[in-house]
């Protein structure tokens, strides 16, 4: 726990700076995609294995709670990719390490350009749905029930 | 190895160095293979089931649909395999710059093991035998 502490307050208070923002942000966003993907990999297998909680499973992520986390994987997922491509680039071009700086500086920007009209158009697909919704007089934030999809079930 | 001089206008020095090999370079090896692998299949899979497509529309019939086809099958299958040791992989980096005993971290590094095979194994029986027709 100490060790945690420490590794949070020193995470902010290093002064590393660019190379240090990349790797800062390389790991959260990879343990945040893990964390994301466990879930997906063995919700997803229960399309197959229990099809009435995936059923379920798909109702709830429609929830918008589920769809901004949504918008939040895929900011990971492309920062972790770039930034990723970046250093995989480095690790077999050392000639280039003198541009390391730059380098980083070009990951933030190509994630700016990639992730700001994703989430825009994720957002109008969250935003849609809920409108849809209440203009029936439903609310997207409503929690699927379970035995709703007892249909599913095989 | 190489070597990288100060001055930008001296030539680099490559020393060419026989490495041994051993578990944790083909780990570093993997961890970059796989990344150029996911760099195409996970952020296609992103952009195809997030962008074109969208979570507020996913429905069993449309994964059915999808399942239907083979090549669809094979993409998430080969995305899970590449995925799922990447993380795990990279979740055990982690690990290790937090926990210093060796014995805690080689117990900690076959737990995640048996993690990634059950789960690799459990997700692909699943899409191998899920059967598309019920939802059509």
């Amino acid at each position: 726990m100490a060790s945690l502490l420490l590794t949070v307050r020193e995470s902010i208070r290093y002064r590393g700076r660019s190379g240090h923002y990349s790797w800062l942000a390389h790991r959260i966003s990879g343990l945040a995609i893990l964390f994301f993907l466990v879930i997906h990999v063995w919700d997803t297998a229960n399309a197959y294995f229990l099809p009435q909680a995936y059923g379920w499973s798909i109702a709830l992520f429609k929830v918008p709670f589920f769809g901004l986390g949504e918008i939040g994987v895929m900011a990971a997922v492309l920062y972790h990719a770039i930034n990723g491509t970046r250093i995989t680039l480095l690790d077999f071009k050392p000639e280039w390490w003198k541009y390391q700086d730059q380098s980083a500086l070009i990951a933030w920007t190509v994630f700016a350009i990639v992730f700001i009209p994703a989430a825009i158009i994720m957002f109008n697909g969250l935003w849609g749905h809920c409108s849809e919704l209440s203009a029936i007089g439903a609310s997207c934030w409503t929690l699927p029930v379970y035995s709703d999809f007892a249909d599913l079930a095989r | 190895m190489t070597t990288i001089s100060g001055d930008a206008q001296q030539p680099i020095t490559v020393r060419h160095v026989a490495i041994q090999t051993n578990w944790e370079r083909y780990s570093f090896l993997f961890m970059r293979l796989s990344g150029v692998g996911l760099l195409v299949l996970a952020v296609g899979h992103m952009v195809i089931q997030h962008i074109l497509n969208s979570s507020a529309t996913l429905s069993i019939q449309f994964v059915a649909a999808q399942w239907s086809s083979w090549g669809w099958k094979a993409y998430d299958i080969v995305l899970l395999w590449l995925a799922i040791p990447h993380g795990v992989n990279g979740l055990r980096y982690v690990l290790s710059d937090y926990i210093h005993n060796r014995a805690a971290m080689r117990a900690v590094t076959a737990v995640l093991a048996i993690f990634v095979v059950a789960t690799v194994i459990w997700a692909t029986i699943g899409m191998i035998l899920f059967d598309p027709a019920p939802f059509q």
